[in-house]
C-alpha cells in the first residue's frame, strides 16, 4: 500500500463518516461560487459591452472657420499639451458634407439645394479608452471651449458618466463577492475540519500512538477541503452555465441581446476559477490542521 | 534495547509515578513489571512509548534518547513498537479488522498483506469469527484480545502490553501468552506490566517489582544468558508475509 493510496482511502473514508457536514460545506462553497461567477460573468460581459461602445468614445470641437495647416498643427499642440490622446483627426466642412450625405444614404437628395460647406469644419479627439479618461473628460472639455475659435464641444457626456459608474459598482459587486467567496470558502472548510477533527480525537491519537507520519495524518484533511472546493466550484459554474442557457433562451429575442453578443466564460476562465476554489479550499483545511492538530 | 537511567516522573502538583529508576532490557528479553495498582507500570510503559516524557533521567529505545528523538524519528521508532494498552484505545465506530490495520497503514503494507496478517493473527486468538464485527458490539476479553492483535500486527521489535490478560479466562491467557512466547522466540523484545502472577510464576526470564513508582525486586539488568541469536527485523517481514 503506497503513500497516496493509503491516503486516498483515508480521505474518503473520512468523507463518508462526515457526509452531513460535509454536504453543508459544499453547499456553501456552490452558493458563494455561484454568486461570484454571476456577478463576474455579468461583469465580463457589460465590460465587452464597453469597448464596443467605447470606440464612439470621442469630443468632438466645432470651429468657427476652416483652419489652415499651421492653426492644425497649433490646435494639436493645445490639445496634446492637456493630455495624450489615441488620435486627432480634422474634418472639413466639405467632408463633414460628405459624411452627412453618406449617413442620408438613399435621402441624400434633400442635400442637393445646400451648399456643401454649410456644416462646420471639425477636429474629433479620441481620447485613450481607459476609465481614467472619464475622470479627465469633463476638463478636458472645458479645456478644449478655451481655444481660439471653437463655437462647441460635444460629447455624450451624461451616457458616458451612468456607463462608467455602472461598470464601477459592477467591479466593486465583483470584488465584494469574490471577497465574501474567499471568506466563506476558507471559513466554512476551516470550520468543517475543525468539527472532524474534534470529532476523531481517539482516531488522530491512535494514529500519533502507532506512528503515523504528519503528512499522514494532515494530507486527508487537505484531501478532503480540496475535492469541497473542486466539487463546490464546478456545481456552482454548472448552475451558473444552466442559468446562463435559461436566460439566453428567454431572452433571445430581446433586443438587448440581438444588438449585444452575451457570452459565458471561456474554457482557461472556467478552469482558473476551479483551481482558485480548490486552492482556497485546500489551504483552509490546511491551515485548520495547522492550527488544531499538534503533531 | 531498552534503557532507563534515573528515570522519574511526577505529576503535578506533586505526585510521584516514577522514582529514580533504572532498568536495561536486552533485544529479545521478556521482561515482566509487576506491582500493585498505582505502583508505576503503566507509567513506566507510558514512558517507554513517549506519551510521556520524564521529569529526569533518560529514556533509550533502540538507542535513541526519546527525550531528544525529532517528530519524524518518533514516529519511525513507534511504528516498530507494539502496544496493547490497558484501556484497548480501539475505535468503537470501525469493525475488529480495521482497528488491527491501522497500525499496518500507517507503514504503508499491502492490502493484501494486511488481510493475511489480520485474518491468522485474529485465529491465532480465536477471533476469526469477529473479523466484520464492529470494535463496540465485542466483549471486554474480546476487545483485549483485538488491542492485543494490533500491538502484534506490524511484526514489531518490541511489543509493551500492559496488563494485556486482566479480562482473560485462564484458556485465553495460555492462548495470548503461548503468541506471545512466538513472537519472542522470532527476536521481539516484550515488556509486560500484570497483576496476574499466574502468567510469570513458572517463567524463567526476569521479573521486576515496582512499589510506589520505584524498584522493589528483581534484577534492573539483564542475565548475561538473553537470547542473542535474535531475528533481524527484516527477517521478521519475511517470515511473517
Amino acid at each position: 500500500m503506497n503513500f497516496l493510496f493509503a491516503v486516498f482511502s483515508q480521505t474518503f473514508r473520512n468523507l463518508l463518516q462526515t457526509w452531513s457536514a460535509q454536504l453543508l460545506t459544499l453547499l456553501t462553497i456552490t452558493l458563494s461560487v455561484l454568486i461570484f461567477v454571476f456577478f463576474y460573468l455579468i461583469y465580463t460581459n457589460v465590460l465587452h459591452v464597453g469597448q464596443q461602445l467605447d470606440d464612439d468614445l470621442r469630443l468632438i470641437v466645432y470651429l468657427d472657420e476652416e483652419p489652415s495647416k499651421e492653426m492644425q498643427e497649433e490646435y494639436r499642440r493645445k490639445i496634446l499639451k492637456f493630455d495624450r490622446v489615441d488620435k486627432i483627426l480634422f474634418v472639413s466642412r466639405s467632408e463633414a458634407f460628405q459624411r452627412f450625405a453618406d449617413q442620408l444614404g438613399e435621402d441624400r437628395d434633400i442635400l442637393s439645394d445646400m451648399p456643401d460647406d454649410f456644416l462646420p469644419s471639425s477636429i474629433e479627439v479620441y481620447p485613450f479608452r481607459t476609465l481614467d479618461t472619464l475622470t479627465k473628460i469633463k476638463r478636458f472639455s472645458d479645456y478644449l471651449m478655451t481655444l481660439p475659435g471653437v463655437l462647441k464641444v460635444q460629447y455624450g457626456r451624461e451616457w458616458v458618466e451612468r456607463f462608467y459608474t455602472f461598470i464601477n459598482l459592477l467591479r466593486l459587486i465583483v470584488i465584494l463577492s469574490g471577497t465574501l467567496l474567499i471568506l466563506t470558502t476558507t471559513f466554512m472548510v476551516a470550520n468543517t475540519i475543525r468539527l472532524t477533527l474534534l470529532g476523531r480525537q481517539e482516531e488522530l491519537e491512535l494514529l500519533r500512538l502507532v506512528g503515523a507520519s504528519t503528512n499522514y495524518i494532515r494530507m486527508p484533511f487537505f484531501l478532503e477541503g480540496a475535492i469541497q472546493g473542486m466539487v463546490g466550484s464546478t456545481l456552482g459554474l454548472g448552475a451558473l452555465y444552466l442559468l446562463y442557457n435559461w436566460i439566453k433562451l428567454h431572452l433571445a429575442v430581446s433586443s438587448l441581446m440581438l444588438v449585444f453578443e452575451f457570452t459565458f466564460f471561456p474554457l482557461p476562465v472556467v478552469l482558473i476559477i476551479i483551481g482558485i476554489s480548490t486552492l482556497l479550499c485546500g489551504s483552509g483545511s490546511f491551515s485548520s490542521t495547522r492550527k488544531f492538530l499538534q503533531l | 534495547m531498552v534503557d532507563l537511567v534515573k528515570v522519574s516522573k511526577t505529576y503535578l502538583p506533586d505526585i510521584t509515578a516514577i522514582s529514580d529508576v533504572s532498568l536495561s532490557v536486552n533485544k529479545g528479553e521478556i521482561l515482566f513489571l509487576t506491582g500493585k495498582s498505582g505502583a508505576g507500570k503503566t507509567t513506566l510503559l507510558r514512558l517507554l512509548s513517549r506519551i510521556e516524557k520524564p521529569t529526569k533521567g533518560v529514556v533509550e529505545v533502540a538507542g535513541c534518547d526519546l527525550s531528544k528523538l525529532a517528530p519524524g524519528k518518533l514516529q519511525k521508532l513507534r511504528r516498530s513498537i507494539g502496544v496493547a494498552y490497558q484501556d484497548f484505545k480501539l475505535l468503537e465506530d470501525r469493525t475488529v479488522a480495521q482497528n488491527i490495520a491501522i497500525a499496518m497503514e500507517v507503514s504503508y503494507t499491502r492490502a493484501s498483506v494486511m488481510k493475511m496478517r489480520t485474518k491468522k493473527l485474529l485465529k491465532e486468538l480465536d477471533l476469526s469469527s469477529k473479523y466484520d464485527t464492529l470494535a463496540s458490539e465485542l466483549s471486554r476479553g474480546e476487545q483485549q484480545r483485538v488491542t492485543i492483535a494490533r500491538a502484534l500486527s506490524g511484526n514489531p521489535d518490541l511489543i509493551l502490553a500492559d496488563e494485556p490478560t486482566g479480562n482473560l479466562d485462564n484458556e485465553t491467557t495460555a492462548m495470548v501468552m503461548d503468541l506471545f512466547k512466538y513472537y519472542n522466540r522470532r527476536g521481539t523484545t516484550l515488556l509486560i506490566a500484570t497483576h496476574d502472577e499466574s502468567i510469570y510464576r513458572d517463567s524463567d526470564h526476569r521479573v521486576i517489582e515496582l512499589k510506589e513508582g520505584s524498584i522493589i525486586n528483581g534484577n534492573t539488568f539483564p542475565d548475561d544468558t538473553v537470547n542473542d541469536t535474535a531475528f533481524t527485523p527484516e527477517e521478521n517481514d519475511s517470515a511473517a508475509e
